[in-house]
């Protein structure tokens, strides 16, 4: 039988297969360990890092919808200084790309982190994400407009030349346009898409579920309209994409390779099926194998032609 | 740590109450301990979403099965209810700290409703001959009491005081007055159980009594453990989706997972009402 190549190239990033998992919903790269050896994925993303510590937002984060799940986090996370004295070395050991996620409240907050993530290290690219909805200020007011996306993936890009990932979200009217922004901006990679902004109330108590009110829905209940950006942002910008939202099974990332995906992330499946990433990356080897594709890459944008 | 396990009973022990017993066979019971908790995928298909958290009640690890007791509340509790013997069952586990068991001194155990059920499993691991237990169980009422396992307490010959909430059994009110009523006891030097400075407590129960009976035991310098419940996403520690709040001793706030971290923390070391 003749080996499917499941190699990815995105930019500058060499992946072993095209499986990724997505930020808040893998920790540091620990957590699933017990499961599988993470070296079998193409790579991992980590929790978003942002220059100070953050204790996030209160409890209850986590509300259940049908088929998905809103959170509220609010980024949490042990600030950029724990994150190289504690995290960063140990995931030097992982055996697999990390990206690491990084998140700011303005311009010079993203400036920093860029400056300080090591370029001679495990790191193997930065996924900027100006699309985080659990913050009050930056995060996704950076995401929605496409001046300030384009502003902050310049001023990131002036500060490392590691390969740089815009994740975008989908709380716009036009996603075409703000990929169009960040490309202009200097990414080399784009990923989609965040959580969506949503909410639940609770009949018992007759308010919002969430302390925070609302949160991000995450889950197979956004694939269809994150394989609809992933497919609009492909035809439009000429950018390699890490396609995400809902995946949990290697159907959901066939579609999302068809549509455009080079890479697919896989966030809130994780949750239910600990496995799921490695299924999806067998899943994927086997339906190349039967459909008789050398190579996975062979598959990006195929909806298109 | 995932793993599909034989479904040998799956039995409600009292329809009014909505009380189930739910045992299972497979590789849990090897390594789980008191006050760890497994989470289960209760239906096959995508709703309801997410896995539910059921704590671990009894453990034999001759026979490879753990028990658990889960109270209907909503579609997924409901959901496992038609879930039927011989049937396997997909869970993550086991999950979570546990307990310290003590292997002397005077264990007191407070309980309040459902939160019996991780307290069985530490009840099952002490060796009542070097170690004193007594527990303290508050409840509605009556019903609750005996659908929950009172019965399986007075097998066990423990020494225990109940609360309802209409009196229908034991005192009528809060476990705190049951609680207050014995730290009073064990610090009077005349009765038998003196010497409070032999005692600990562990706690499981709605996060209001559990912050009530940690004010309560610290008062008079108890140490008390206490398992917290938060709703939980993965269960693993990769979401941050459960947090607590401690206070460390540098007296810095720190955000602690539940699932990973816990259930089981120091009760004096948590943030009860955080505001930010
Ligand atoms: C570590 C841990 C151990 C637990 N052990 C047990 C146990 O041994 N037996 C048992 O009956 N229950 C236990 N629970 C609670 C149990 O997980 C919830 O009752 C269950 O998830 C509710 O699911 P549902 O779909 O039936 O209800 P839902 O429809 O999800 O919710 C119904 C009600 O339950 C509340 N609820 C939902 N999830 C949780 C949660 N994780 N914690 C607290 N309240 C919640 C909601 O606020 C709502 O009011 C435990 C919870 C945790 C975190
Ligand atoms: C609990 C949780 C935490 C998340 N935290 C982050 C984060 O820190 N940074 C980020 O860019 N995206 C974060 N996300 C978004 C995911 O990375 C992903 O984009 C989104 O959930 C859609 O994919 P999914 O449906 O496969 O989960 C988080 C999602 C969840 C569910
Ligand atoms: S449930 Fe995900 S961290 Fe605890």
């Amino acid at each position: 039988m003749k080996k499917v190549d499941l190699t990815t190239q995105l930019a500058g990033v060499k992946l072993k297969n095209p499986v990724i998992t997505s930020s808040g919903t893998y920790g540091f790269g620990e957590e699933y360990a017990p499961f599988y050896d993470p070296a079998l994925l193409g790579g991992i993303t980590v929790k978003g890092i942002t220059p100070l510590p953050r204790l996030g937002n209160p409890v209850p984060r986590i509300a259940e919808t049908p088929s998905g799940m809103l959170n509220s986090v609010g980024l949490e996370n042990p600030g950029l200084e724990e994150f190289l004295r504690t995290y960063l070395p140990r995931l030097e050991k992982i055996g697999t790309a990390v990206i690491v996620n990084i998140s700011g409240f303005s311009l010079e907050d993203y400036a920093l982190m860029a400056s300080s993530l090591p370029e001679n290290s495990c790191i193997s690219a930065l996924e900027v994400n100006i699309s985080c909805p659990n913050i009050q200020h930056g995060g996704m007011a950076f995401g929605t407009d496409p001046r300030s996306a384009e502003e902050v993936i310049k001023v990131t890009r002036k500060h490392t030349r590691l390969p740089l990932i815009a994740k975008l979200s989908p709380n716009v009217t036009d996603i075409v346009e703000i990929a169009k922004a960040v490309s202009g901006g200097g990414a080399d990679i784009i990923s989609l898409i965040n959580t969506l902004l949503g909410m639940r109330i609770d009949l018992k108590t007759r308010k919002p579920v969430l302390a925070n009110t609302m949160g991000g829905l995450s889950g197979p209940a956004v694939l269809p309209v994150a394989l609809r950006m992933v497919y609009q942002v492909y035809k439009a910008v000429d950018l390699p994409i890490i396609g995400m939202g809902g995946i949990s099974n290697w159907q959901d990332a066939v579609e999302f390779m068809l549509a455009g995906a080079s890479a697919v992330s896989i966030g809130t499946a994780n949750f239910v099926d600990p496995l799921a990433p490695l299924e999806i990356v067998n899943g994927l080897e086997e339906y190349c194998r039967r459909e008789g594709y050398d190579s996975i890459q062979e598959l990006v944008g195929l909806a298109h032609s | 740590m995932i793993k599909n396990e034989k479904v040998i009973e799956n039995r409600v022990l009292d329809p009014g109450a909505g009380i189930f017993k739910l045992v299972l066979r497979g590789q849990t019971a090897k390594t789980a301990r008191p006050g760890q908790f497994v989470h289960l995928k209760v239906s096959s298909t995508m709703d309801p979403f997410l896995r539910r958290p059921i704590s671990i009640a009894g453990i034999n690890r001759q026979l490879g099965e753990i028990t658990l007791f889960y109270r209907v509340v909503g579609r997924g509790t409901s959901e496992l209810t038609r879930v039927k013997e011989n049937q396997t069952l997909n869970l993550i586990g086991p999950l979570g700290n546990g307990f310290t068991v003590p292997r002397q001194g005077k264990l007191l155990l407070l309980a309040g409703g459902i939160g019996i059920f991780p307290l069985f499993s530490l009840i099952e691991a002490l060796d009542t001959s070097k170690v004193k237990v007594k527990l303290l169980w508050g409840a509605e009422n009556r019903q609750f009491l005996e659908a929950a396992g009172l019965k399986t307490l007075l097998e066990k010959n423990l020494d225990y005081e109940v609360s309802t909430l209409d009196g229908s059994m034991g005192h009528k009110g809060l476990i705190t007055d049951l609680l207050e009523y014995y730290l009073q006891a064990f610090n009077n030097p005349s009765e038998k159980e003196s010497s409070i400075l032999a005692w600990s407590a562990a706690a499981c129960g709605p996060k209001a009594m559990l912050q009530a009976v940690t004010t309560i035991c610290r008062q008079e310098g108890l140490p008390i453990e206490v398992s917290l419940e938060e709703r939980m996403a993965c269960g693993v520690g990769a979401c941050l989706g459960c947090v607590c709040t401690v206070r460390e001793a540098s007296g810095s706030l720190v955000r602690k997972r539940v699932c990973k971290d816990g259930p089981v923390f120091d009760g004096g070391e948590v943030v009860w009402d955080e505001e930010s």
